[in-house]
């Protein structure tokens, strides 16, 4: 092994050891525990078993909750894709100061803490909250709308928060375009709604490819927004298992969740990278 | 077929004039050939003539109607570019079929005229890689039978060659000169090498900082030039400060290093004006046995170099200045040497000075 090489290996030791420490190990504990009997007085027993995974899988109370949750994340990782991608696309024609200002623009929903701004939503979306207030100074509606504790809201704001993840691969992808191509598009015929389809979008896929997965794990196991915004009205897995964990001290059937939820989700993203496989292959430099 | 004209193109920067009323035009199956510097406005040129500028003011017509407010997509015309420019997703049959999907042509079609267009070009057989599976040269080629296939009105080719090697630019070169010539496109080329331009085009328009020097046969830019720059920028030159003397129907007698000559040059000049008179290096010989009755100036070899098929001679004038000129294999010349220079007085040629 040359010098170089083995100077390549040293500097991969701290990410291992942090990944075997906190991801790792932690993740084998759950594994573990999902296993462990339930406990009486305890949070868990001393025997194994597998009880607790044909209970989530029988259940259809757990099935749809997981099936609620999978379907909230793909609709809040759409709605992120439609929203970003002129943004993504007006960011990326921008240059200097302007693309610096609109960086942080885009970055603004995590400069502040997931408690004050869902405090913030509360406060917009409440009965008699600015919201309501404006919808029905404008005469679009002559009751105040419901909008606190509503999958709607939910959505929303995690649409809103995860925003910068989808924009900002997506920006770096369509900077990467050659902008001739677009321009040998039009030249050979296309109109710009073709060359947009044709050339542009596939050719961004490398940025929306990372966007998606992003989106859609952050999605699926967001709690603080679920659980403040949707409150006892939106179930969604995250607070199902944290009530199991924390409120039930249920802990081997609340670690069967977790890992449930975990498998469902990196099938779907396992499955999605699968199928776009080959357009990336294709765009890949 | 399609004659085109440009006329009096003029697009602006902010305060930078990109072009300064430009004109040109093309007779159907003629290649012209925009030739300059970069900064000189040629891809700029091309741009607006492609529509992917617009032009300040002026007009591009095509068989005499105006296009300039046509979109690029509705141009037809076949765009080359220096990058090449292919569609890294699709295949090499898919990019040279693209422009079919967006005429009536019927699907069965398709597959036959990008056969054609690939053979056309000497592709054959990677009609299902993909583009960076290819050369650079064997993208450019792809990239000329995606914008043939569509029969352009106009081929518009910027700097095709750039991105290539020494010979691979040589092979592409002739290869594009052929297709046009064989298809009868009207094509406008964009080059800095002024090799390149004389070598494909039917005209070449020299451009300088937004404007067209001189647009003229590659004959006439390089052996009667309209002015010092097209001249250097058309091959080697030297240049000798003259005062017409008397002029005649594109004939002048001038004085010139202490002589009065007889010379051909650009017609506008009048007596009294002060000119500059071009010697290509091919029309300057040695007389080695010093001064011979034929030398028309005497001078001290200040340089020589050995270049194998060539000798490349600097010499100093008695008079002030010096010329470079190419002398052949087999004399001997070294520095210092006192020789004479004869001058084919038909291949000078007399230009306005032009303060820069």
């Amino acid at each position: 092994m040359t010098d170089a090489r083995k100077w390549q290996l040293l500097l991969g030791i701290p990410a291992v050891l942090l990944l075997f420490v906190f991801l790792i190990m932690p993740l084998a504990g759950m594994v573990e525990m999902s296993f462990r009997t339930a406990g009486s007085n305890a949070p868990y027993g001393d025997g194994f078993t597998a009880v607790h995974y044909a209970r989530v899988l029988g259940d259809g109370f757990y099935m749809a909750t997981l099936l609620r949750s999978l379907v909230t994340a793909a609709i809040v990782t759409l709605l992120c894709l439609i929203v970003s991608y002129p943004l993504a696309w007006h960011l990326s024609t921008a240059r200097g100061g302007k693309a610096l200002f609109l960086y942080a623009c885009i970055a603004s929903p995590l400069m502040t803490g997931v408690l004050v701004r869902n405090f913030g939503w509360m406060i917009v979306v409440a009965i008699d909250g600015p919201l309501n207030a404006s919808l029905m100074g404008l005469g679009f509606i002559s009751r105040p709308l419901r909008v606190m504790f509503t999958q709607g809201l939910v959505i929303m704001a995690l649409v809103h928060v995860f925003i910068p993840f989808m924009v900002l691969p997506i920006n770096n992808a369509l900077r990467n375009i050659n902008p001739a191509l677009s321009e040998a598009s039009l030249s050979l015929g296309a109109s710009r709604l073709s060359t947009f389809f044709r050339v542009t979008l596939p050719l961004s896929f490398p940025g929306i490819q990372p966007g998606v997965i992003l989106v859609f794990v952050l999605s699926v196991a967001a709690y603080v927004t679920p659980a403040l915004l949707g409150g006892q009205m939106v179930n969604l897995m995250p607070t199902l298992i944290i009530r199991e964990l924390t409120g039930t001290f249920a802990w081997p059937f609340g670690s069967t969740l977790a890992i449930v939820m975990s498998i469902a989700t990196l099938s779907i993203v396992v499955a999605f990278s699968l199928l776009t496989a080959r357009l990336m292959e294709r765009v890949r430099a | 077929m399609a004659k085109v004209k440009v006329k009096s193109l003029t697009k602006r920067y902010g305060a930078v004039t990109a072009l300064d009323g430009v004109t040109l035009d093309a007779e159907s199956g003629e290649l012209i050939s925009l030739l300059g510097p970069s900064g000189c406005g040629k891809s700029t040129t091309l741009r607006c003539v492609a529509g992917f500028l617009s032009p300040d003011s002026g007009d591009i017509s095509v068989n005499d109607q105006s296009i300039v407010s046509t979109p690029s997509n509705r141009r037809d015309f076949g765009v080359v570019f220096q990058n090449y420019a292919l569609f890294p997703h699709m295949t090499v049959a898919q990019n040279v079929g693209y422009g079919l999907l967006f005429r009536k042509i019927p699907k069965s079609e398709h597959g036959p005229r990008i056969e054609n267009a690939l053979r056309m070009v000497r592709l054959t057989g990677l009609a299902d890689r993909l583009p960076k599976a290819l050369s650079g040269g064997q993208q450019q080629r792809v990239a000329l039978a995606r914008a043939l296939v569509i029969e352009p009105r106009l081929l518009l080719l910027d700097e095709p060659l750039a991105n290539l090697d020494a010979r691979l630019r040589d092979e592409v070169r002739w290869l594009i000169r052929e297709v046009q010539q064989q298809s009868g496109t009207t094509a406008f080329y964009v080059t800095h090498d002024q090799a390149e331009a004389m070598a494909i085009s039917d005209k070449v328009a020299v451009m300088k900082s937004g404007k067209v020097a001189q647009f003229a046969t590659p004959r006439d830019i390089y052996q009667r030039p309209s002015e010092r720059y097209v001249a250097d920028f058309t091959g080697e030159a030297n240049f000798l400060a003259a005062r017409v003397l008397d002029a005649s129907a594109g004939r002048f007698r001038i004085e010139v290093a202490g002589q009065t000559l007889d010379v051909p040059g650009v017609a506008s000049l009048k007596a009294g004006d002060t000119a500059e008179l071009l010697l290509r290096p091919e029309s300057l010989s040695l007389d080695m046995d010093g001064a011979s009755p034929r030398s028309l100036f005497t001078g001290v070899v200040s340089k020589a170099a050995f270049l194998g098929a060539s000798q490349h001679c600097e010499i100093s004038l008695g008079t002030g200045g010096v010329l470079k000129l190419a002398a052949p294999p087999n004399t001997s010349i070294a520095a210092g040497e006192q020789v004479g220079i004869s001058v084919a007085l038909e291949h000078a040629w007399l230009m306005p000075e032009v303060k820069p």
